[in-house]
């Protein structure tokens, strides 16, 4: 669910039903090459475009050897019957939910579609975001607090303008809007999406 | 309840926490008694010490996966040269079940073509091709009596990580760790690292899987981390393009600021995990780096550990790394090494494979042990089963290969006050079956667990209705005598 909720909430998620499974975008399988000597696949190849962006129930499944980006999300191994999943909350999710490219993609695309619709002001912007991801809206505390974070991070990417360019990649910019603007509302978004509030059902 | 929620009155914090128990504990009684579990470490301790104190803190597994043959490491048959090629005696075999590979094949003896010495004080027999092991023999207690109840690599292996050859219950590391709880602030408990090549050839070399150091039924944070052979260790532990230290920081200020005024109204106690969780991630992109670092290693150190040690992701560098995580107190390591499965032509392969652990092994024991580490470390060496004493494929005096066989094998243990320099357990004149003092693979563990102060029978965790243990059944005994 956490997985889904992200592309689903930015505006990245494939709404395409049915079809071939697709291997889900990760380090972590494709770096541990040699696993398997003589049993599909030999490799994983990460796919590209749409299909990375398809629900969870499209991602390739190795018994053996089951996504990483699932089982740190405490995915059952699919090799026992589980009647309710564990609560768990570990570095490894904090980790994952943290660096991982493709979420951060989604925080980027949510940060474009916003700033897009014209909420350049930090009040709006902070608003909008928040919104979306929690379907909550914000007090005057938690807004302050966020919009102290946008100004901060605004000037931090002003002082170093080739990590803002890093962060927006090849991405085209809303009208009007620096790429330092862009990547201080991608962490914006990035940090709501890694709030407990986000990430835990209440 | 309904009041609160009729009259449109903000609840009080009372009424929020009161709100939250009840979901949190939906389950009724049974939820309470595993409420209970809530400060599970401290509480698997107490309810499962043995009343005596800790011999070990941490323990190394070394596991040689494919399973390495007794006959040519450990267990000295000196006899068997005199039965070359004669077949063995059903007496001894007593119509034993074999693998489909050797099934109807005639069973004829292959003696082990290695010279054997004694070594150390105790006079223990390492073969030839584990001189630097020898040196360290008054550290090592052979056993050559292990046993196992499965006969193929996936239940074997199964069987040997968690005590079941049917997949699901949860690994040894991860047991340790809700049972003992950690010892650091900046590193996982239970750390896995997996050799990317080995020596010995590629033939037959079987998958490892996740779920031999899963957690079962145990809470997932039990599980253990598995580190990559190659780029980031921990996976996603590296800032993606475009943030760096001080952004991360920044963002992580507010999160957690944020996080600590959600706990302040709602009072779950698993958001200040998450943040807690959070703040344990940003230091491991610190500390992980830092551990996986051998640049400081001085160059006498390096040499102890053998030519290996520079390439990342050989068994010898997982050796050093291991020393370099006991160090910093974790918990469990498992360090797996491939390529063991010698049905043919063990001769081509075993040279290789023992250069890959020999040296490693001792400099592990030799490094540990001028750290004053080793005392409290347990270190534990086998595979899953052993091999047969009769051949499969070509039989010369030079060129034979081993079948599996789980009535016998062999490993070592050393440090966490295990005694050193002994040979424990017999096995008959073929090295077929256990005569005196066995150690069923449930004895080991149990030992395993008596040395790091917990009493098997009474480390349990409540699943399906029962309390599941380590070690289930049969009544497994820890050998004292060790």
């Amino acid at each position: 669910m956490i997985r889904d909720q992200v592309p689903a909430s930015s505006g990245l998620l494939s709404r395409k039903l049915f079809g071939k499974q697709c291997q889900a975008a990760s380090a972590g399988r494709a770096v541990d090459g040699g696993q398997y000597t003589s049993s599909y696949p030999r490799e994983f190849k990460a796919d590209s475009g749409e299909s990375i962006y398809r629900r969870s129930v499209y991602t390739f499944w190795k018994r053996g050897m089951p996504p990483p980006q699932m089982t740190i999300l405490n995915a059952p191994s699919r090799e026992e019957c589980i009647a309710r999943r564990e609560r768990t909350n570990t570095p490894l999710q904090a980790l994952l939910l943290l660096n991982e490219v493709e979420y951060l993609k989604a925080a980027r695309q949510l940060a474009v579609s916003v700033l897009g619709e014209g909420g350049s002001k930090p009040d709006a912007l902070v608003d909008a975001i928040y919104e979306t991801v929690t379907s909550q809206q914000l007090d005057d505390k938690g807004r302050a607090a966020f919009v102290q974070l946008f100004a901060d991070l605004q000037s931090l990417y002003q002082k170093s303008p080739e990590l803002a360019a890093e962060l927006c990649g090849d991405v085209e910019l809303p009208k009007a809007v620096s790429r330092e603007d862009l990547a201080a509302a991608t962490m914006l978004a990035s940090t709501v999406y890694n709030l407990d509030i986000t990430k835990t059902r209440q | 309840m309904t009041d609160s929620m009729s009259n449109n009155r903000p609840m009080t914090d009372w009424e929020l926490a009161r709100r939250q128990f009840l979901k949190t504990s939906g389950m009724g009684l049974g939820a309470a008694v595993a409420g209970a579990l809530l400060p599970q470490n401290s509480h698997a301790r107490t309810a499962a010490a043995t009343g005596q104190p800790a011999k070990a803190k941490r323990v190394i597994f070394l596991f040689m996966a494919g399973a390495p043959s007794q006959l040519d490491l450990f267990d000295y048959k000196p006899d068997l040269v005199n039965q070359f090629r004669k077949p063995l005696p059903p007496s001894v075999s007593m119509g034993q079940r074999v693998t489909a590979m050797t099934k109807g094949r005639e069973q004829l003896v292959a003696p082990s073509k290695y010279k054997f010495e004694q070594h150390g004080k105790g006079g223990i027999w390492v073969c030839e091709l584990l001189p630097h092991l020898a040196k360290v023999a008054d550290d090592l207690c052979i056993v050559n009596s292990f046993s196992t109840n499965a006969i193929n690599h996936d239940p074997g292996k199964t069987f040997v990580c968690t005590g079941a050859e049917v997949p699901g219950r949860a690994s040894m590391g991860a047991w340790i760790s809700y049972g003992l709880g950690s010892m650091n602030q900046d590193l996982p408990e239970f750390i896995v690292l997996n050799s990317a090549f080995w020596t010995g050839g590629t033939r037959n070399v079987q998958a490892l899987y996740s779920r031999l150091w899963g957690s079962g039924p145990l809470p997932s944070k039990h599980q253990g981390v598995k580190f990559q052979t190659s780029g980031d260790p921990v996976l996603f532990l590296s800032n993606p393009k475009g943030i760096d230290e001080r952004i991360r920081r920044r963002m992580l200020d507010t999160v957690g600021a944020v996080n600590r005024q959600h706990f302040q109204q709602i009072g779950d106690p698993e958001v200040e995990t998450t943040i807690a969780q959070q703040e344990m991630a940003f230091r491991m992109q610190s500390s992980v780096p830092e551990l996986t670092d051998v640049s400081g290693e001085p160059q006498h150190i390096l040499d102890l550990y053998g030519p290996e040690v520079t390439k990342v992701g050989s068994f010898a560098r997982n050796c050093l790394l291991a020393r370099r995580m006991i160090e910093r107190d974790v918990r469990f390591i498992q360090i797996f090494h491939r390529g063991w499965d010698h049905h043919t032509i063990l001769p081509q392969q075993m040279p290789g494979q023992c250069f890959d652990i020999d040296q490693p092994c001792a400099a592990l024991i030799l490094d540990l042990k001028q750290r004053d580490l080793l005392d409290d470390t347990l270190i534990v060496l086998t595979g899953e089963f052993g091999r047969t004493t009769f051949c499969q494929g070509t039989l010369e005096r030079d060129n034979y290969g081993r079948d599996h066989h789980p009535r016998c094998f062999s490993g070592f243990l050393a440090g966490g006050g295990i005694k050193g320099g002994m040979m424990y357990g017999q096995t008959d004149d073929f090295s077929y079956n256990v005569v005196a003092d066995p150690v069923n693979v449930r004895d080991l563990h149990a030992t395993m667990l008596h040395q790091l102060g917990i009493d098997h029978e009474r480390l349990t965790f409540p699943f399906q209705g029962l309390d599941q243990s380590d070690r289930r059944s049969n009544r497994p005994k820890s050998s004292t005598k060790l």
